[in-house]
């Protein structure tokens, strides 16, 4: 039924055409350059899961299907979806007068051996779990033939986190982290300088998907104003400030709270804040001592004071937020509420009198590549520290923290982390991280939870989207009451462009596509 | 000194051994590998292990250096894996980048390191020699990050003189690499200036006290001829052998400054390999510039003997 109703909504939006005059670029041409703060290594977009890697192939490459503004799975490069009346087959037909980069015209065999090297190598192919295989009938139709009915198929496969990206047929073999950048994006790539830049210039054989009149999300429509976008890697928040005054840059991505007052006095300068940017967390570890035992769990949860850590980790750019999505989002429930930000000392203290807590060390495993996730720890090793917690802090640089908490008996018991795209993405994409296989998902001694369980395979798998919300509900109660991860509240993210800069609007990935210069 | 030269060359070949067998094993210790860099926090443990068998890293240990070193043997530094690139390419790429930047720092170390010795020992307990060595002991004492970000603030934002960041190649741009370079270029330079004012002022103390510049004062030279052929030729041999260690400082020191600055050198390429943990990037790339020290060092070496008659390589 939810696949029913996102076809629906596809179906209003593709066969009801453009209702109004399409976005056409005020003005065309100039050269842009955006500070990112994260190097980029490789734009196999199939095989890197980095938002480094996103911000500049998502301008690139396009999808069957992709995310409209409110999140909604849309369109992208088809141009009418099908879905049979026994849930087990979907059918595409692809948007006509597409062409790849190299001048290639699209057809459904580059779906074909898409999907076969997404198979392969795609860091996210168990999306194809539910899936028999594919065909292509004729040149412009693709179709997908499911083992079960998933109603959260078409969710999944529009995510745009490790997306199912169409290449052309003859990169179907590329090796991982070595795809050839040719899509059907407004953007093709010319010329990538791995630690320094990218620069991607407009791809005048483009063809802008003509059921929509302005960008939405990563589809509607789409045009490339600019003649080029340069995206210079600038790790340094100062630098990048910097860059930004004196107009070197055009726009940044993740301006430092503490210059955001300095830039609010310069007229030259547009702040653009991106409320929610991700859900600043704990996890717990079920598995090691004390923590196994969810009264010492709990005493952690009642004691916790969300204001002062998240104003340690944001330097006050923050919002409080229990559970695990936004209020301004279609999943959002309230289930688990009573759990959050207790303070509450005595209760905590009494939960750990009834666990027998005797001073064993709570380890709070770190980094200091994210500052926020730091001062995070700091802060809630100093509040376990007041009732009498022996709260321990161990640093280390992010990929090593990721590694240890993805192992139960790696000598930590909190994890401190951010869920970024996740989130974004909806509460299946979320939940996922606390089910199995998910990346979080560390039941007490490998023994399932059966309510964690039940609840994430009713959100899965019941046919309405108010069964499935009433079911994620359950599932963020659970998660809560047995405090298996800490959410500490929502982190804002600011980015900022120059002030002759029109039609950056604040999202997830920079979008280049309807971006232009006023003057 | 064909056959020395041959002779450093290969003592040069368990050096490079050695750095290949520490920097495979120092890799394998650091906890964390490609795959968590690659898949990211939302990687499933079987994602996880699909990457990791991609890569081979679910191989034993001796497996993995057996093939390492196979490779090498065939002059194969094998390919990066978040580049997708030959190792040896993407150093190539990279080193001449440092290499010129280093360059270009080196000439201002030594033209203000050596200028500011001298002044200050031929001023000696004079307001010149304390002024030059409290600005050599602010450029040993403030780290050149700091100093980078200072340099940003008044010549970009605050003049408008130079860019914030960014690198353009010598041969695209004379003058683009001028502007990309100056900032980043005396950043760097300005820790090793004062490290080689120290060294040329108490080298110049103790030659200008030494009798045959006495003699040569006494004969009535030229004061420029005193200083610069009988006092500086003979500092030269102690301020050349601190001119070797500054050249590995600046290739060192490169980290630092390349990542304020946005510049596509080694310094930035090892830190990204080291901390994605891509494992041949960065096994291949110490190998490289250990390599290029190595030539460095012997290249030293070669110098006293052209700077001091006496010294010869010879049994």
């Amino acid at each position: 039924m939810r696949a029913a109703l996102v076809i629906a909504a596809i179906g209003v939006m593709t066969a009801g055409g453009a209702q109004a005059e399409a976005f056409k670029c005020p003005k065309v041409g100039g050269s842009f350059t955006f500070g990112q703060e994260a190097n980029v290594n490789s734009l196999d977009q199939m095989t890197s899961n980095t938002i480094s890697t996103r911000n500049i192939a998502m301008n690139m490459f396009e999808a069957l299907t992709t995310r409209d503004e409110n999140n909604n799975p849309i369109l992208d490069l088809a141009d009418r979806m099908a879905e049979a009346p026994d849930h087990l087959s979907y059918t595409f037909t692809l948007r006509p007068g597409v062409k790849f980069h190299n001048g290639k015209p699209l057809t459904s065999a580059d779906v074909v051996a898409s999907w076969d090297r997404y198979s392969k190598v795609g860091l996210d192919r168990q999306i194809f779990d539910a899936v028999a295989g594919w065909e292509a009938p004729d040149a412009m139709t693709f179709v997908v033939k499911m083992k079960t009915a998933q109603p959260t198929f078409i969710e999944k496969l529009s995510s745009f986190s490790i997306p199912v990206v169409i290449v052309p047929a003859e990169a179907k073999d590329d090796p991982p982290q070595q795809l050839r950048s040719i899509g059907t994006g407004p953007w093709q790539l010319a010329q990538s300088v791995p630690g320094s830049f990218v620069t991607l210039k407009r791809y005048d054989g483009y063809t802008p998907n003509t059921h929509f009149e302005q960008r939405t999300g990563f589809g509607g429509y789409k045009q490339a104003c600019f003649d080029q976008v340069t995206f210079r890697i600038v790790t340094e928040g100062g630098a990048r400030v910097a860059g930004l005054e004196t107009g070197e840059l055009n726009a940044v991505e993740d301006v430092p709270t503490k210059s955001v007052d300095r830039l609010k006095g310069n007229a030259n300068v547009k702040l653009l804040p991106l409320n929610n940017w991700w859900i600043q967390i704990g996890v717990g570890n079920a598995t090691q001592p004390p923590t196994d035992d969810v009264r010492v769990r709990q005493a952690i949860q009642a004691v916790l004071d969300m204001d002062e850590i998240m104003d340690a980790a944001t330097d006050g750019n923050y919002k409080l937020n229990y559970g695990f999505a936004y209020p301004n989002q279609p999943d959002y429930v309230t289930t688990g509420k009573d759990t959050y930000n207790q303070k509450n000392a005595d209760k905590a203290k009494k939960l750990l009198a009834e666990a027998g807590y005797k001073g064993q060390p709570v380890v709070l495993l770190t980094n200091k590549d994210y500052s926020s996730m730091y001062n995070a720890a700091l802060v809630v090793q100093e509040q376990l520290k007041a009732i009498g917690i022996n709260a321990e802090l161990k640093v280390v640089d992010w990929p090593t923290s990721v590694q240890m908490s993805q192992k139960s008996d790696s000598g930590w018991n909190i994890f401190f982390s951010g869920w970024g795209t996740q989130p974004a993405l909806g509460a299946l994409a979320t939940m996922a991280f606390l089910a199995p296989p998910g990346a979080q998902y560390r039941p007490k001694d490998d023994k399932d939870d059966p309510d964690v369980l039940a609840a994430w395979r009713d959100m899965s798998n019941l046919p309405t989207k108010d069964e499935r919300k009433a079911a994620f509900g359950r599932m963020q109660q659970v998660i809560l009451e047995r405090a298996y991860v800490f959410p500490f509240g929502s982190l804002t993210k600011v980015q900022a462009s120059r002030a002759n800069v029109a039609g950056f609007v604040p999202f997830r990935i920079p979008r280049m596509s309807n971006v232009y210069f006023t003057n | 000194m064909g056959r020395l030269l041959l002779l450093r060359l290969a003592g040069a070949v368990p050096v490079l051994l050695l750095v290949s067998v520490v920097s495979f094993g120092l890799m394998r210790l650091i906890p964390g590998d490609p795959s968590a860099a690659i898949a990211g926090l939302s990687a499933t443990p079987r994602m996880v292990a699909q990457i990791r068998e991609q890569l081979g890293l679910d191989q034993p240990l001796l497996t993995q250096a057996l093939h390492w070193y196979g490779g090498l043997l065939q002059g194969d530094l094998g390919r990066s894996i978040l580049l997708g690139q030959s190792v040896f390419w993407s150093t190539m790429q990279r080193l001449p980048v440092t290499m010129a930047l280093s360059a270009y720092a080196l000439a201002i170390t030594l033209v203000v390191g050596i200028g500011a010795g001298v002044l200050a020992a031929l001023r000696q307990n004079t307001w010149v020699d304390q002024a030059a060595m409290m600005v050599a002991m602010l450029g040993i004492s403030v780290p050149n990050f700091f100093l980078g970000l200072l340099f940003i603030i008044w010549f970009a934002v605050g003049l408008g003189w130079l860019p914030t960041g960014g690198y353009i190649a010598f041969t695209d741009s004379p003058w683009g690499w001028f502007q990309t370079s100056t900032m980043p270029a005396v950043s760097l330079a300005l820790l090793n200036i004062g490290l080689l004012a120290r060294i040329t002022r108490s080298t110049m103390l103790e030659v200008l006290r030494q009798d045959y510049v006495r003699t040569a004062r006494a004969k009535g030279l030229p004061r420029h001829l005193v200083v610069g052929k009988h006092a500086l030729a003979n500092a030269m041999i102690p301020i050349t052998t601190v001119v070797g260690i500054i050249v590995s400082l600046l290739v060192s020191g490169s980290v630092v400054t390349e990542t304020l600055f946005s510049i596509p050198g080694i310094g930035q390429l090892l830190t990204s390999a080291v901390l994605g943990r891509d494992y041949p990037m960065v096994q291949g790339g110490l190998l490289l510039v250990t390599a290029l020290l190595v030539l460095v060092n012997l290249g030293v070496d070669m110098l006293y003997a052209v700077l001091d008659p006496r010294i010869r390589y010879e049994r």
